[in-house]
């Protein structure tokens, strides 16, 4: 199962390097939360998978509503003078790594049940 | 064999697929600006300025030594005064000496530490009112004032012409020491309006000596030529003609107009 999101990014990057495409300077902060809440949703549909508990609808609104408010906070906080984006960022990282913690948990029980 | 392709594969390929691509992206981005940063350059700069100073200090004394080998030709009393306006001279003389530093009590929270210091035009209205009330020569923290001499902020520090100064400013006026110390401390003076509301730190103290340098900089007059009183009066007369009671205050139709433009940032309509 770790293959799917391996090939998934190898194929992105071979596409990416084809493409003339930057992203303009003034939106790398937002695009650095996108790939934040991409990464979060990665690994959470990962877990939900190793979970058996994965509803795709769920993770398609979860990614996009996630990754939205992440940039409307960010958004919202360069209006206002404060850094609210960094809100955005701690939480998307503790999410992952509390993703990746369950997931770690679950694959150990199946490695050990198995033998 | 049956390959079976599930929602989650799709799902998180996808987003995997999302992920790589932004990546690229967003490193594109990041690897120019950290391009166009100037990083590498500011060492090399702060040497350049560095040795730039240096030199300069180098000449400025050389023009002084050369200006004191002149001095040793004129001994003419017109062109003397003339030097002593113009700063050329060092001077001696009775005056105050006044020191202004940043306010010294630690700050509230809420309070701006910008009100807190001292800026160039501390200075430039303490100058000022040290010329309006008689000074005859001035210089700050060893920088002669002379009749071309501006002063102006640059980032965290005050520059007098093209020399840069640091707290705590040493002022050294020479003048009549009780009238120049009563024009500072006057109600509603320089004490009491720049000073006093702002909690900076001044001292003025009575001098019957006081030494002032000579100015260090360039005399040289790139621009202006000298004309003949009947020139001046000639050009004078004929300019108030020419435009007479024509003359346009602001280039704008109306007041409104004016406004908008100032809105604007300076763009017109």
């Amino acid at each position: 199962m770790i293959f799917i999101p391996l090939l998934g990014a190898a194929l992105g990057v071979g596409i990416a390097l084809f493409l003339p495409y930057q992203i303009p300077i003034t939106f790398a902060k937002y695009s650095a939360l996108a790939i934040l809440a991409t990464l979060d949703a990665i690994f959470g549909g990962l877990r939900a998978q190793a979970e058996g508990e994965f509803i795709i609808s769920k993770f398609v609104v979860s990614f996009f509503v996630n990754a939205g408010l992440a940039v409307l906070l960010a958004y919202l906080g360069d209006q206002l003078g404060v850094d609210i984006h960094l809100g955005a960022v701690v939480a998307f990282s503790i999410r992952i790594f509390h993703n990746l913690s369950l997931l770690r948990e679950i694959l150990f029980k199946k490695f050990t049940y198995k033998q | 064999m049956q390959i079976q392709i599930r929602s989650w594969q799709v799902g998180v390929g996808l987003a995997s697929m999302f992920l790589g691509m932004l990546l690229v992206f967003q490193l594109r981005t990041e690897t120019k600006i950290k391009q166009n940063l100037p990083t590498k350059n500011i060492n090399s700069l702060a040497t350049l300025i560095k040795k730039l100073e240096t030199d300069r200090t180098r000449l400025e004394d050389e023009v002084n030594r050369l200006r004191r080998y002149l001095h040793e030709y004129d001994k003419d009393d017109e062109v003397r005064s003339l030097r002593m306006a113009s700063g050329l001279y060092p001077l001696k003389g009775e005056g105050i000496e006044v020191i202004l530093t940043d306010a010294s009590r630690e700050l509230r929270a809420y309070e701006d530490p910008n009100l807190f210091i001292i800026h160039y035009d501390h200075l430039e209205l303490l100058i000022n009112e040290l010329w309006a009330a008689g000074a005859e020569a001035i210089s700050i923290n060893g920088e002669r004032i002379v009749t071309r001499t501006g002063l102006s902020c640059a980032g965290t520090t005050i520059l007098v012409d093209t020399k840069r100064i640091a707290p705590p400013y040493i002022i050294k006026a020479i003048g009549d020491q009780k009238t120049l110390k009563a024009a500072l401390t006057m109600p509603g003076g320089y004490v009491q309006t720049q000073i006093l509301p702002y909690e900076l730190g001044i001292f003025i103290e009575e001098k019957s000596e006081l030494y002032i340098p000579a100015f260090k900089g360039s005399l040289v007059f790139e621009y202006a030529t000298v004309v003949s009183e009947e020139e001046l009066e000639a050009a004078l007369s004929a300019e108030e003609k020419g435009t007479g009671d024509k003359r346009e205050v602001l280039p704008f139709e109306d007041l409104f107009d004016f406004l908008n433009f100032r809105e604007n940032g300076g763009e017109s309509r």
